[in-house]
């Protein structure tokens, strides 16, 4: 699994969060912030673990991922960091040892 | 008779439900005095009541100028701001002037608003008995759930503060050990949620509150429904898409309704007759007329709302907001929109389901029967006799 699959997964998990007629004007890219550009609701983070605990399954938890950040770090976040984290969780390395 | 001192933040939704309930133990002989902003405190309190001023500014910064540099702040880092940049340097600024008014007027009782911490502190320090005064019910469920590490970045906060100060034994100044006074009730909370027994649900505080504002009561058509848009004193530069949005929604809906939108009237383009802009609205005498209201989810109207049994549509925009969404849609007296991001068709459709579903209506209801029943002022006023 690419970057560029994950960024291209993630990306339309948000468009149906936050509404297709909404996410038009938006170029949902790496650097892309939930909290600035997106103005992703507390809700809506809690809709978008549970759409990547469904595609990704059980080694993705978007919820663990937000308990590690500092306050600071939540604002701050951005998509990249997110496609990121998801693709680590696929890493060879770390599905042997997940598996294993 | 006792003595009892009221510590409120420089905000009229956090200042309201306290007017009644000292109004209440003024008229039971009670000696009752506020401590606060004198320029925003001091109109909103009864005729002849007593207020004990402090310093109006903090760090040298106005509340305005504070609230202009709050402008546009959503979601954690308007958490940040809201405990960072205001409630911790408030609870500095207020602390000479609460301990001084605590001095001077010696209570029996002090009763802390949740935000105006410097309450919290002086009584903790004196070891005088006292009650939090929870206005908006946020902070009593745990809106954190999903980010823990924002509550405990808040109780940090709060920790560290008590440190600099020398407080040898830090409390969680939200919260008093003594009695919080919770101005809703477990029907619209939430019953998945357990409390203290000194935490005490007495329903909204709203009766004293009345100015007088004149409205056009001959331009409300009988034969329509009647449609109450309002974002609260949120910054109209805020408003502008949310207000433009909303007569987007309601243009096509001349036949069967009318919508009193609250905004300044420079700020919406009204081109319908069935809509009407006013800057200021009686609205606690225009909520009987009302069959929904369209609010971005201040305690204070969702509970005015309810205890009218008229359901609503929020548009939460950050704060408490979400939390109290959440807790009218939990309760079934409503549906939730994204302030930022709604549709004039998705917002027309919010607004007509909880117009034509009576199941909207009947938990409004509900709740409204739950508010009746809590006690308000005067339950309020017993459990704080208890303290002394």
């Amino acid at each position: 699994m690419t970057p560029d699959q994950i960024l291209a997964d993630v990306r339309a998990m948000l468009v149906e969060i936050i509404g297709p007629e909404y996410a038009l004007g938006i170029d949902i890219g790496m650097t892309t912030s939930f909290e600035a550009d997106l103005e992703l609701e507390s809700i809506e983070f809690v809709k978008l673990a549970t759409r990547l605990g469904e595609h990704y399954g059980h080694r993705v938890d978007f919820v663990a991922f937000l308990a590690d950040k500092t306050l600071n770090e939540i604002i701050d976040l951005t998509v990249g960091e997110v496609v990121v984290y998801i693709a680590d969780r696929f890493t060879p390395a770390r599905t042997a040892a997940v598996d294993g | 008779m006792s003595r009892f001192l009221f510590v409120v933040p420089p905000l009229a939704g956090h200042t309201f439900p306290t007017v009644e309930v000292g109004e209440e133990l003024r008229s039971r002989g009670h000696h009752v005095s506020w401590a606060g902003h004198a320029e925003t405190i001091g109109p909103l309190l009864a005729p002849g009541a007593k207020l004990l001023p402090v310093a109006a500014e903090f760090y040298g910064e106005t509340l305005a100028q504070l609230h202009r540099r709050s402008l546009g702040l959503r979601g954690a880092a308007a958490f940040r701001f809201l405990w960072a940049d205001f409630l911790i340097p408030l609870a500095v600024s207020m602390l000479p002037g609460i301990a001084a008014a605590v001095d001077e007027f010696q209570p029996d009782v002090l009763i802390a608003d949740q935000q105006a911490l410097a309450g919290a502190l002086v009584a903790h320090q004196r070891g005088l008995p006292w009650a939090t005064s929870a206005t908006t019910s946020a902070e009593l469920t745990d809106p954190f759930t999903y980010m823990p590490q924002l509550g405990s970045w808040a109780k940090q906060c709060l920790i560290n503060l008590q440190h600099t100060l020398g407080v040898p034994t830090p409390i969680d100044l939200r919260y008093s050990d003594h009695l919080v006074l919770a101005f809703t009730t477990e029907v619209l909370v939430g019953s998945v949620h357990t409390f203290p027994g000194h935490y005490v649900f007495v329903g909204p505080s709203i009766g004293i509150r009345r100015r007088m504002v004149t409205f056009p009561w001959d331009w409300l058509d009988p034969s329509r429904q009647h449609v109450l848009i309002s974002l609260g004193t949120v910054s109209p530069s805020i408003g502008r898409r949310f207000f433009a949005t909303a007569v987007e929604a309601v243009a096509p809906l001349s036949d069967r309704l009318q919508a009193v939108i609250v905004a300044p009237p420079d700020l919406v383009d009204v081109p319908h007759e069935h809509v009407l802009i006013r800057e200021f609205i009686p609205q606690l005498d225009l909520l009987p007329h009302l069959h929904a209201v369209v609010s971005h989810g201040g305690h204070n109207t969702v509970c005015e709302t309810l205890a009218h049994g008229v359901p609503l549509v929020v548009a939460p925009i950050r704060d408490d907001q979400p939390v109290i969404a959440h807790q009218v849609t939990e309760a079934g007296a409503g549906l939730r929109i994204q302030f930022g991001r709604v549709s004039p068709a998705d917002l027309r459709s919010a607004i007509i389901r909880v117009l034509d579903d009576p199941s909207y209506r009947s938990a409004a209801q509900r709740i409204q029967t739950s508010f009746t029943t809590a006690g308000g002022a005067a339950a309020a006023a017993d459990h704080l006799e208890k303290l002394t």
